[in-house]
């Protein structure tokens, strides 16, 4: 099932100012001061970004670990990356994934209870946390340098042998279902939730979500058999970075799991996206509303298409900030909304979204979406001008430079690109391409990519207020928001 | 809604790397103040060839005149608008329109103030007037140029923010641009340009529709606020009541930009790979022009004592939430850190006893927090629970539970594990915090513009390290008791909505 979707940062590398030369300093103005302007500024080069080197092994038991020094903060942090998710949830136990991520932590290890450890590590500042969610499964921990030894410790017992304890399970279904309970209570979640399930596919793994009755399905058993399927030390990358010496944090870890060696054969492909258009107006009735929340689109792409680059220009053009098609007309223009966007959210190794969300008064509901409507139409058939197309692009490059500031973020980076089978360099010829998108590429893609007729349409809000029928932009299909009863059981 | 949540730490007697105690810190950071009264604090992190800024004002909506609430706001938006050279192709025209804008709106106020004796015919054709002059003054506008300068330059972060005791700008660029900052940022507060003020004035409502009108937790913490202060302006909602905000005036978020706009109320921050002497240089370029003024008035109006416990309930289909909050003192008050050090223990993590008993044990709260200051600090304030029900169990028994583990905590001191645990995390917490341009930017100016030293982020270690367990429970037993209690929940009244925009102002 969908979650929470984090954008991919597109970042390109910074276009070099090219031989601009340091200011000189400026003698002090005797005269009334003149109001620097923009033309004057001249700015010195881009310092070189240094991307620190990354060490990297795999372990005799198939774990491959990579390690990044920092000494600037007494602070050891660690993720480990397992490839497993909620894609692999049985269809009549959905929500498994999710219960085993949360109980392999809460549910505590062999010697420790999970309330132990919360003591333990909370005592110490430290953490240890776990969660599975679409396409990874993650442990990861974070400690003061003093404390490392012991929440190493801590992480390779949760890792390597959760208790699942009883208890803890029951008080995990029994927050998912309260969670259920909520689903409905925000109109902002529920547009983009429904969009995002409606695209993919309700009875698919992307679409559908959890419910009481899949919940009732799922038995301690299930979690222990997921945990084992899928958490083996050659199913594992495990990043480190902080304060410690590689050799020594290398042997320390090495030593640690040398003594995990289960094997499993290896893990499935995830199952693949339904190509399909889901194409129609959908509304779900919210009354206790001032706003109508809405998500507009389609299946998008992978972050490796070819016309990747193009495809993050266009979207950044029609509504990704300030200078926005979409943000300038039913922002600034109209007034008639506060959030508006259209974003293209490329996945690693499926096809993500492309949407465009906002919200605005019930009033101008029908008003907005034929304003989102006309930008689409536009941005298909005149080509977009070269400041739009210049600003992007500019905007895009000279941002390269918050992709690298953190080892975090670095590491995280490597990771990520190892985990799906990217290039290294996959930023930098990310980079490349984009400063080559011309023009045309931007229309030639809107062209081919967008196909308004087959867009979802999906409202939240209150109909009494629209002032005009949702129906005049195509025959209305109703969202049933009521949350299915348990199985067997009578509200 | 901000909640600002001080963060407190403690050092230890420090056997740990240098580099997250003071007498190190110190080391990076610069401060310095211009003739005009307007105070920098420049601290380096040459990890990334990047550098975060942050300019915190010591205003906000709490200084929202009556019938003018939401200017701050209003204002906080106006400073995106760009001057006199950004946003405008011919700034003297511009200028003429934007007059004849307040002209025509003038004059559609005077037929307004006739109150039943105006004439709508009249009030139509003035309020056309007002449209079209607006329509005209638009045409010299470059939309969004301000804004869009920044981002083309890498501008990331861009964003700003009104609490109640503050209005903060911020963002980060590439090192090599932090001349473009000094520019930009000096320009939009010696000249700004109140353009496009009034379709601006939709969009903040937008906004407010969206954060309060359409969410059952903004309806309910903004019913809770407007009950638990009948004076003081921790009343109102930050971006103002909807019948005030379509009233504001272009010439009332001027006003409140003079008074309130001056150097002397700002506190600037830059962190990251800066020199500080250049940093100095361009300091005193571009902020210097901008003039000395007198401070602004301190606020005086004092919430009188709660006379007795307080009740709001909002009608919502939502599933239910509870919020509870105490009268508590200013962050000023010597049993500040000991609010910080309650917070800790009851919130936080899965060791806070609100989780262990509420969630984990009696499992009638799907989730439980407190917060130590809300709705911000610099005035009396409200120390906060806020729970929601897990399914099935109601707010009454979330009450009960909330009071009985008061009760408890009230009566046994804390054990010393509990305290050192707080103490600990709050420290940890500070040292994290070190490695973010942005917080660190964040932190430095708030703690300054609050206390005078920004050293505070790391003496009010020792303030916590003090705090003990009789304290603790002095201090609960002083504050939270029941005529200082202010409680408010949600309840599904299961009254169908009325036909028509529901509490929506035209």
């Amino acid at each position: 099932m969908t979650r929470t979707h984090v954008p991919f940062l597109v970042i390109a590398a910074a276009a070099m100012l090219a031989g601009q030369a340091p200011r000189a300093a400026q003698p002090p103005s005797a005269a009334a001061p003149r109001v620097p302007s923009l033309k004057d500024l001249k700015f010195p080069p881009l310092k070189p970004i240094h991307i620190p080197d990354v060490a990297t092994v795999t372990l005799p038991n198939g774990m491959k670990l990579f390690l990044l020094e920092d000494h600037e903060l007494p602070v050891i942090n660690g993720t480990a990356r397992i490839r497993t998710g909620n894609l692999f949830d049985p269809p009549d136990k959905v929500g498994l994934a999710t219960l085993t991520g949360m109980v392999m932590r809460t549910g505590g290890t062999q010697s420790k209870t999970g309330d132990q450890l919360d003591q333990e590590l909370e005592g110490i500042a430290a953490s240890v946390e776990s969660d599975i969610g679409e396409t990874e499964g993650s442990v990861s921990f974070s400690a003061l340098k003093e404390n490392a030894d012991q929440v190493l410790g801590a992480f390779h017992d949760v890792l390597t042998g959760p208790a699942f304890r009883q208890e803890r399970f029951a008080l995990a279904k029994s927050q998912l279902r309260s969670g259920i309970a909520r689903r409905n209570d925000d109109a902002h979640g529920i547009a983009q939730r429904e969009f995002a399930d409606i695209v993919y596919g309700k009875d698919t793994p992307y679409g559908w979500q959890i419910e009481y009755a899949t919940l009732d399905h799922i038995e301690r058993k299930d979690l222990l058999d997921f945990y084992q399927r899928y958490f083996f030390p050659s199913n594992v990358l495990l990043a480190v970075w902080g304060d410690f010496n590689t050799a020594e944090m290398q042997t320390k870890i090495e030593n640690l799991f040398a003594g995990w060696t289960v094997k499993q054969p290896p893990v499935p492909s995830f199952p693949k996206v339904r190509e399909q258009a889901a194409p129609g107006v959908y509304l779900a009735v919210k009354t206790d509303v001032a706003q109508t929340f809405f998500s507009i689109g389609h299946l998008s792409g992978e972050l490796r298409d070819k016309d990747f680059p193009a495809l993050q220009v266009m979207a950044d053009i029609l509504g990704g900030g300030f200078r926005s098609r979409l943000f300038q007309r039913v922002r600034t223009r109209m007034g008639d909304a506060y959030e508006i966007g259209a974003d293209w959210a490329a996945n690693y190794d499926h096809p993500g979204l492309f949407e465009i969300s906002g919200s605005t008064k019930s009033a101008s509901t029908l008003e907005t979406l034929k304003a989102v409507r006309e930008e689409v139409e536009k941005i298909r058939t005149t080509e977009v001008s070269d400041d739009e197309l210049n600003t992007a692009k500019q905007t895009a490059l000279n941002g390269l430079v918050f992709a690298f500031d953190t080892r975090t973020k670095t590491l995280g980076r490597l990771l990520t690109y190892e985990y799906f089978g990217y290039p290294k360099d996959f930023i930098q010829q990310y980079q490349k391409a984009l400063a080559a998108v011309t023009k045309a590429d931007v229309l030639r893609v809107a062209k081919q990519r967008l196909h308004p007729e087959s867009f979802t349409i999906v409202a939240a809000g209150n109909p009494q207020d629209f002032g005009q029928p949702l129906s005049a932009l195509g025959s209305v299909k109703s969202i049933d928001l009521t949350i299915p009863e348990p199985e067997g059981k009578q509200p | 809604m901000k909640t600002l949540l001080f963060c407190v730490v403690l050092l230890v007697g420090c056997t740990c790397a240098p580099a997250q105690n003071l007498k190190e810190f110190e080391k990076k950071v610069t401060e310095f103040t211009l003739a005009n009264g307007l105070h920098f604090i420049v601290a380096e992190r040459h990890e990334a060839p990047v550098v975060s800024m942050h300019t915190y004002v010591n205003a906000g909506s709490v200084d929202d005149p009556s019938g003018e609430t939401g200017i701050a706001h209003m204002f906080e938006h106006m400073a995106f608008k760009g001057t006199e050279t950004i946003g405008t192709t011919n700034w003297p025209e511009e200028k003429k329109a934007l007059a004849a804008i307040e002209a025509a709106y003038d004059r559609l106020e005077a037929e307004r103030n006739k109150g039943p004796k105006s004439d709508p015919a009249r009030l139509k054709s003035l309020d056309e007037q007002v449209e079209a002059a607006i329509e005209r003054a638009q045409s010299y506008v470059i939309p969004n140029e301000y804004p869009r300068i920044i981002e083309e330059n890498g501008g990331a972060g861009l964003n700003a923010s009104t609490a109640f005791d503050s209005t903060e700008y911020f963002y980060s660029l590439p090192s090599n641009r932090i001349e473009l900052w000094f520019l930009l940022e000096s320009q939009r507060f010696l000249q700004p340009v109140f353009r496009e003020f009034y379709k601006e004035r939709d969009v903040v409502l937008e906004e407010y529709r969206m954060r309060v009108q359409s969410s059952p937790q903004g309806k309910l913490l903004e019913d809770f606020q407007a009950t638990a202060f009948e004076a003081h302006p921790y009343h109102n909602p930050p971006g103002g009541w909807p019948s005030d905000i379509v009233n504001l005036r272009l010439a009332d978020a001027r006003r409140f930009f003079e008074k309130y706009y001056v150097p002397a109320n700002i506190t600037i921050g830059i962190v990251g790979d800066v020199n500080p002497a250049e940093a100095r240089r361009l300091a005193e370029r571009y902020f210097g022009p901008l003039p000395a003024r007198p401070l602004p008035p301190v606020l005086h109006t004092e919430e009188p004592p709660q006379p007795g416990p307080k009740l709001a309930v909002v009608d919502s289909p939502s599933q239910p939430l509870l919020v509870v909050g105490y009268k508590r003192p200013d962050q000023y008050d010597k049993d500040d850190p000991v609010f910080d050090v309650i917070s800790g223990i009851l919130s936080g993590g899965r060791t806070g006893l609100l989780y262990e008993d509420l969630v984990r044990d009696k499992q009638v709260a799907l989730e439980a927090e407190a917060g130590d200051s809300y709705p911000d600090s610099r005035y009396p304030n409200l120390f906060l629970f806020f729970l929601a029900p897990a399914l099935g169990h109601s707010v009454e028994e979330n009450q009960k539970a909330l009071e009985d583990l008061l009760a408890r905590f009230e009566s046994k001191p804390v054990d010393a594990e509990t305290l050192a645990r707080v103490k600990t995390k709050a420290r940890a917490d500070v040292i994290r915090r070190l490695a973010s341009n942005p917080g660190l930017a964040s932190l430095l100016t708030s703690y300054y513009a609050a206390y005078g030293d920004w050293r505070k982020l790391f003496t009010s270690l020792d303030e916590l390290d003090k705090v003990t367990a009789a304290d603790v429970q002095r201090v609960a037993r002083k504050y939270f008791v029941t005529p200082s209690r202010t409680t408010a929940y949600t309840v599904n009244t299961g009254t169908p909505p009325a036909a028509g925009p529901r509490g929506d102002v035209q």
